[in-house]
C-alpha cells in the first residue's frame, strides 16, 4: 500500500538544515517521490516531523540463542525498530559462541524468521570465545560475517592478536575489540576513583582497558589489519586513537550513548542500571568523548545493548551482572540532552549512527531519496516518550532512564 | 470553618504556695517515717527538685536523707502520652544502696500513673527497697492505673482539656503551679 | 527544640544531621550507665524482635548487637548465613520477601555487597541497622569510636587522629573519618601507597612516615587491622615489612607514650602486625572501652530508630 508522508522535514547526513518536503513510499516500500505538494492516499499528517534515516548499532547482544529468558531476536527486533534502529550487529557470545560458519548459517536462519530488521553476524575471533586458538574465519567468511570479535574478553595473548589480525586481513574482515585487562578489573564494579571509594565498591582503573587499546592499535598497525575498538570511554584512549588516525592507522572506534550522557558521578543509590561495561567514568571522560565525536575521533554510536532479566538486576551492585539495554532510548536520549540543545544537529547524528557504522562493516548507507528503499523514522521533536513498561518493547526493562521522561518521540519506524 | 484554640492559664499555687507544700510533704515524711532508713528517689526532671527541696527542708529540720536521681524515659509504656518523640535520656544516679531501704519517689505531678509505674520497674532494677512510696506535689485525679500517692502537696481535680504545669526555678527559670485549659472554638 | 525527624534506618553516616549524631552519643552516655547495675536489662523494646542477619562472619559485631538488643529486653534471633549456601543475586530478593513475612522489628545486617543494607531497607518496614557492607560503611563502629574520643577528648573539634592502615579495603576507615570530620576534628592517613585509596577525601592529608605523623602530633592513634589473607604479597611484601614500615613497634609506641597519644582499634587485632604485644598493655589504649561504647551505642541506636512495622 502507498503511503504519504506529508510535510515533513527530511534529515540528512550532509548538512544540519532540513528539507520541507513531502514524501511518497510506494506499494513495493520503494520511496516513489521526494518533494513538494505530492499527491496521494494513505496521507501521514508529518507536520512538525522529521524524518530520519534509519539508524544501524554496530553492537547488539540479542541473546538468542542461549539466554532467551534475556532477550530474542524477536524480541531484540521489535526494540530497535521502536527505537528507530534499522539494521544492526548481533554480537557472538552466545550459547554455543558463533565460531563456525554452521553457527552463522543457523543464526542467519534464526534471524529470518524471526526478525523483522536485518540482523548481520559477528563471528568470533577465537575458538568458543576461549582466546586460545582462531575461530575458523575461511567458514564464517563464506557465511557472511561482518566482523570478527570476541565480545566482551579481550585476547589475552599478543601473538594469538597478531596471528588474528594478520589472518583476518586476508578475509578483509575487521577485527572488533572489546578492551580490558582482567588481573586489573578482577571483581571491580565501577570506575575507580572517588565515587568507587564513597560507594565502597571495587574499582575498575581506567588503564585496565586503556593498555589494551593502546596494544591493538599499535599490533594492528604493524599487521595493517582493520581494526574497529569497541565502547570508547575516557579521554586517553581519543587521543591515542586520534594519534593512530593522524599517522595512517585504519582504527574506527564506537562510544555508546550512555558514555556520551553519563558519568561516575550519576550514579544513583547503587542502582544497577548504571553497571555497564566499560564502567561510566569522569565527567571530564564524558565531555572528552562528546568532543571526540564531534571532531570525529569518534566515528559510530553503538550502544551494546546488553539486556538482563530484572531479576539478574536486583542484586546487589558488586555481584549484578554489567550493562542494560539500549536500543529504545538511544536517539531520543541523544536528541534529548544534545539536538534539542543544539550541541550537534541530526546530520552527526545519521553520520555516526546510520552511515559510519555501516560502512564499517560494509554495508550500503540509507537515504530519503527517491529509488530507494524507504528506510527512516518519523520523529516529533513535541512529542515526549516516558520510558516505562507501556514504551518498552526489550523484554529488559532496566534502564538509567526508566521512569523519566525523554524529550521527543519516535513516532513510527518504516522499512520498505 | 476552621478551629482555634484558645489557651487560659490560671495560677494555683504562688511561689510561696509551694513552699507550703513542700513543707506538708516534709511534714507528712516526719510523721509516717519516723526513724528508718528512708531514701529519696527523684524522678526526672522536676521530681528531682522537688526530692531536693523537701530533702532540704528536713535536713533543717535535722533528718538527712540521701537523693537520687532516675530517669524512666527507657521505661515508659505504649500508652504513655507523655514521652517525647525523641527523648533526650538522663543518666540515673542512685549512688547509694537502696536495698532494705524505704524508697521514696518523687514527681511534681500525678495524672495516669503511668511514669509512676514505669518509676517502680526502674526503681527496682537498681535494687531491693523494702518499701516504695510515692511522694507529689500535686494530684490531678484520671488515674488509669492503681497507683495512689502517700505524701499529696496539693489535689487539684482537672478536666481532660486541662493540665498542670509545674514550674520551678532550677529547672524553667520561674516559680508557679498553673492550671492551662485548652477550649476550642469554631 | 528539636528538629529530629523519625528515620526508619542507619545505612551510613554521611546521611545523619549533626543533630541526629549528637542525640545519639548523648543518650549512650545514660546506657552506658546501665552497665553497672546488676540489672543491666531495661524493657524499652520488650516484645520488640531484632533479626541478626549476617552474611560475613564476625563474633565481635553480632555479639554487641546481640547483647545491645538483649539489654533493651528485645528478642533476638541470630542468622548467619553461610556464603556457601548463599547463591548470588538470587537469595537477595527472595531473601527480603523472607524477612518481611518474618515481620521483624530491627533487622541487623552485615553483607559484603556495598548497598545491600540500602536494598533491603527499601524493601522492609522493619528498621535496618548496616553492620558493614563491603567497603562502603560502618557506622555504628564510626559512632562508638567518636563516643569514645569524645570521653577521652570532651573538646574535641580541633583535635586531630590518624588512621593507620589499610585504608583501601576498610569500611571503618571511610566512616570514622567521616564522621570525626562531621565533628571537626581533623583526620589523617598512614599507610602503604598501594593500600591508600587515590580516590580518598582531598582533605584527609596522607603521612609518608610515623615520623612525620608525630610532627603533625594527633591526638589519638587509630590502628586498622591488616587483612593478612587478602594483602600480603599484592599489596605489600609481607608482614615484616609492614610491621617494620606502619606498626606500632616500641620505638612508637614510646613516642606515644611521651605525647599522651590514646590508642584505637576496631579489632580484632593482628599482634606482631600492627601491634605488639607490649602496644596491647598500653596505659592510654582504649581498645576495651570501644568495645564497651559499642554496646551502649548500639543500644541508643536501636532505641532511636523508628520501625515502620506497628502501622500493620
Amino acid at each position: 500500500m502507498e503511503r504519504l508522508f506529508k510535510n515533513a522535514s527530511i534529515a540528512r547526513a550532509d548538512s544540519p538544515e532540513l528539507e520541507k518536503a513531502d514524501v511518497l513510499v510506494g506499494d513495493d516500500g520503494v520511496i516513489k517521490e521526494v518533494g513538494k505538494d505530492i499527491a496521494g492516499d494513505a496521507v501521514s499528517d508529518c507536520a512538525g516531523c522529521v524524518l530520519v534515516p534509519g539508524m544501524f548499532d554496530l553492537h547488539v547482544h540479542a541473546r538468542e540463542p542461549g539466554a532467551e529468558h534475556k532477550e530474542t531476536l524477536a524480541t531484540c527486533a521489535d526494540a530497535a525498530l521502536n527505537g528507530g534502529i534499522t539494521g544492526l550487529v548481533l554480537m557472538p557470545d552466545t550459547s554455543p559462541p558463533i565460531d563456525t560458519g554452521n553457527l552463522v548459517k543457523s543464526l542467519q536462519d534464526l534471524v529470518s524468521e524471526a526478525s523483522s530488521i536485518p540482523m548481520l553476524v559477528a563471528g568470533c575471533l577465537t575458538k568458543r570465545r576461549e582466546g586460545e586458538k582462531l575461530a575458523g574465519f575461511s567458514g564464517m567468511a563464506n557465511r557472511g560475517v561482518v566482523m570478527l570479535t570476541d565480545s566482551d574478553r579481550t585476547v589475552p595473548c599478543p601473538d594469538l592478536l597478531r596471528r588474528c589480525m594478520e589472518y583476518a586481513r586476508d578475509f578483509h574482515l575487521v577485527v572488533t575489540s572489546h578492551c580490558d585487562t582482567p588481573a586489573l578489573t578482577k571483581a571491580g564494579a565501577v570506575n575507580e576513583g572517588r565515587v568507587s571509594y564513597q560507594l565502597g565498591l571495587p574499582g575498575i582503573p581506567a588503564i585496565s582497558q586503556e593498555i589494551v587499546i593502546d596494544r591493538d592499535i599499535r599490533v594492528a598497525q604493524h599487521t595493517g589489519a582493520k581494526l574497529h575498538l569497541q565502547q570508547i570511554s575516557t579521554a586517553h584512549a581519543l587521543r591515542a586513537i586520534s594519534d593512530a588516525k593522524a599517522t595512517g592507522t585504519n582504527v574506527t572506534c564506537e562510544v555508546s550513548p550512555f558514555h556520551l550522557l553519563l558519568s561516575e558521578d550519576d550514579i544513583e543509590d547503587y542502582n544497577t542500571a548504571y553497571k555497564l561495561d566499560p564502567p561510566l567514568r569522569l565527567p571530564t571522560d564524558r565531555d572528552a568523548l562528546l568532543k571526540g565525536l564531534l571532531d570525529d575521533t569518534v566515528d559510530a554510536i553503538a550502544t551494546n545493548h546488553a539486556p538482563h532479566t530484572e531479576f539478574e538486576k536486583a542484586a546487589d551492585f558488586a555481584s549484578a551482572p554489567f550493562g542494560v539495554a539500549g536500543l529504545e532510548t538511544a536517539v531520543l536520549s541523544l536528541y534529548d540532552r544534545f539536538i534539542k540543545n543544539g550541541v550537534f544537529g541530526w546530520d552527526l547524528l545519521i553520520r555516526k549512527y546510520s552511515v559510519a557504522p555501516r560502512e564499517i562493516v560494509g554495508q550500503q548507507p540509507v537515504a530519503i531519496q527517491e529509488g530507494e528503499k524507504a528506510n527512516f523514522f518519523v520523529f516529533d521533536p513535541e512529542g515526549e516518550t516516558k520510558v516505562d513498561a507501556r514504551y518498552l518493547k526489550t523484554k529488559s526493562h532496566v534502564s538509567p532512564f526508566l521512569g523519566k521522561a525523554l524529550a521527543g518521540a519516535i513516532r513510527e519506524t518504516v522499512l520498505g | 470553618m476552621s478551629t482555634t484554640s484558645e489557651i487560659t492559664t490560671e495560677e494555683i499555687l504562688t511561689p510561696s504556695g509551694i513552699e507550703e507544700k513542700v513543707a506538708v510533704l516534709a511534714d507528712g515524711i516526719t510523721n509516717r517515717c519516723g526513724d528508718d532508713d528512708v531514701a529519696f528517689v527523684g524522678i526526672f526532671t522536676r521530681g528531682v527538685t522537688l526530692a531536693r527541696r523537701v530533702a532540704e527542708v528536713l535536713k533543717q529540720r535535722g533528718k538527712e536523707y540521701p537523693v537520687g536521681t532516675l530517669d524512666i524515659s527507657l521505661y515508659r509504656d505504649d500508652f504513655d502520652r507523655n514521652g517525647p518523640d525523641f527523648p533526650r535520656l538522663e543518666s540515673s544516679d542512685i549512688p547509694f544502696a537502696i536495698d532494705g531501704t524505704r524508697a521514696i519517689l518523687f514527681d511534681e505531678v500525678i495524672f495516669t500513673g503511668r511514669t509512676i509505674r514505669a518509676a517502680l520497674d526502674g526503681l527496682m532494677d537498681y535494687g531491693r527497697p523494702r518499701k516504695i512510696e510515692l511522694a507529689v506535689l500535686v494530684d490531678r485525679g484520671h488515674r488509669e492505673l492503681p497507683v495512689q500517692p502517700d505524701y499529696v502537696g496539693q489535689t487539684i481535680p482537672t478536666a481532660s482539656n486541662q493540665y498542670i504545669q509545674v514550674r520551678f526555678q532550677e529547672d524553667d527559670g520561674k516559680e508557679g503551679v498553673f492550671l492551662v485549659t485548652e477550649s476550642d472554638h469554631e | 527544640m528539636s528538629d529530629l525527624q523519625p528515620r526508619k534506618d542507619l545505612l551510613d553516616i554521611e546521611s545523619l544531621s549533626l543533630e541526629e549524631i549528637e542525640y545519639v552519643l548523648n543518650n549512650a552516655v545514660p546506657f552506658k550507665q546501665l552497665f553497672q547495675r546488676s540489672v543491666k536489662k531495661v524493657p524499652t523494646l520488650r516484645g520488640k524482635t531484632v533479626l541478626n542477619l549476617f552474611y560475613e562472619p564476625s563474633t565481635r559485631t553480632s555479639s554487641s548487637f546481640e547483647v545491645a538488643a538483649s539489654r533493651l529486653s528485645a528478642d533476638v534471633t541470630n542468622f548467619t548465613v553461610g556464603s556457601s549456601s548463599v547463591v548470588k543475586g538470587e537469595s537477595l530478593l527472595d531473601t527480603i520477601e523472607t524477612l518481611q513475612a518474618m515481620r521483624s522489628d530491627y533487622i541487623v545486617i552485615r553483607h559484603k555487597g556495598a548497598g545491600v543494607p540500602g536494598i533491603v531497607a527499601k524493601h522492609t518496614n522493619a528498621s535496618v541497622l548496616n553492620a558493614g557492607d563491603g567497603y562502603h560503611a560502618h557506622p555504628t563502629q564510626a559512632l562508638l569510636d567518636a563516643m569514645t574520643f569524645r570521653e577521652v577528648c570532651p573538646d574535641y573539634a580541633g583535635k586531630k587522629v590518624v588512621i593507620v592502615g589499610d585504608i583501601l579495603h576498610s569500611r571503618v576507615a571511610r566512616s570514622t573519618s567521616t564522621l570525626f570530620q562531621k565533628l571537626g576534628i581533623e583526620v589523617g592517613v598512614l599507610g602503604p601507597g598501594s593500600l591508600i585509596p587515590e580516590g580518598r577525601h582531598d582533605f584527609m592529608q596522607r603521612f609518608a612516615s610515623w615520623d612525620d605523623v608525630f610532627d603533625w602530633g594527633p591526638d589519638a592513634v587509630y590502628l586498622l587491622r591488616v587483612q593478612l589473607e587478602r594483602q600480603e604479597g599484592q599489596f605489600f611484601p609481607g608482614i615484616a615489612e609492614y610491621h617494620k614500615m606502619y606498626g606500632l613497634n616500641s620505638g612508637r609506641l614510646s613516642q606515644m607514650r611521651e605525647r599522651g597519644t590514646w590508642l584505637m582499634h576496631p579489632g580484632p587485632v593482628n599482634r606482631g602486625v600492627e601491634v605488639t604485644d607490649e602496644a596491647m598493655g598500653y596505659e592510654k589504649s582504649l581498645i576495651s572501652t570501644q568495645v564497651e561504647n559499642g554496646i551502649a551505642v548500639r543500644m541508643a541506636v536501636l532505641h532511636w530508630l523508628k520501625p515502620e512495622t506497628q502501622q500493620d
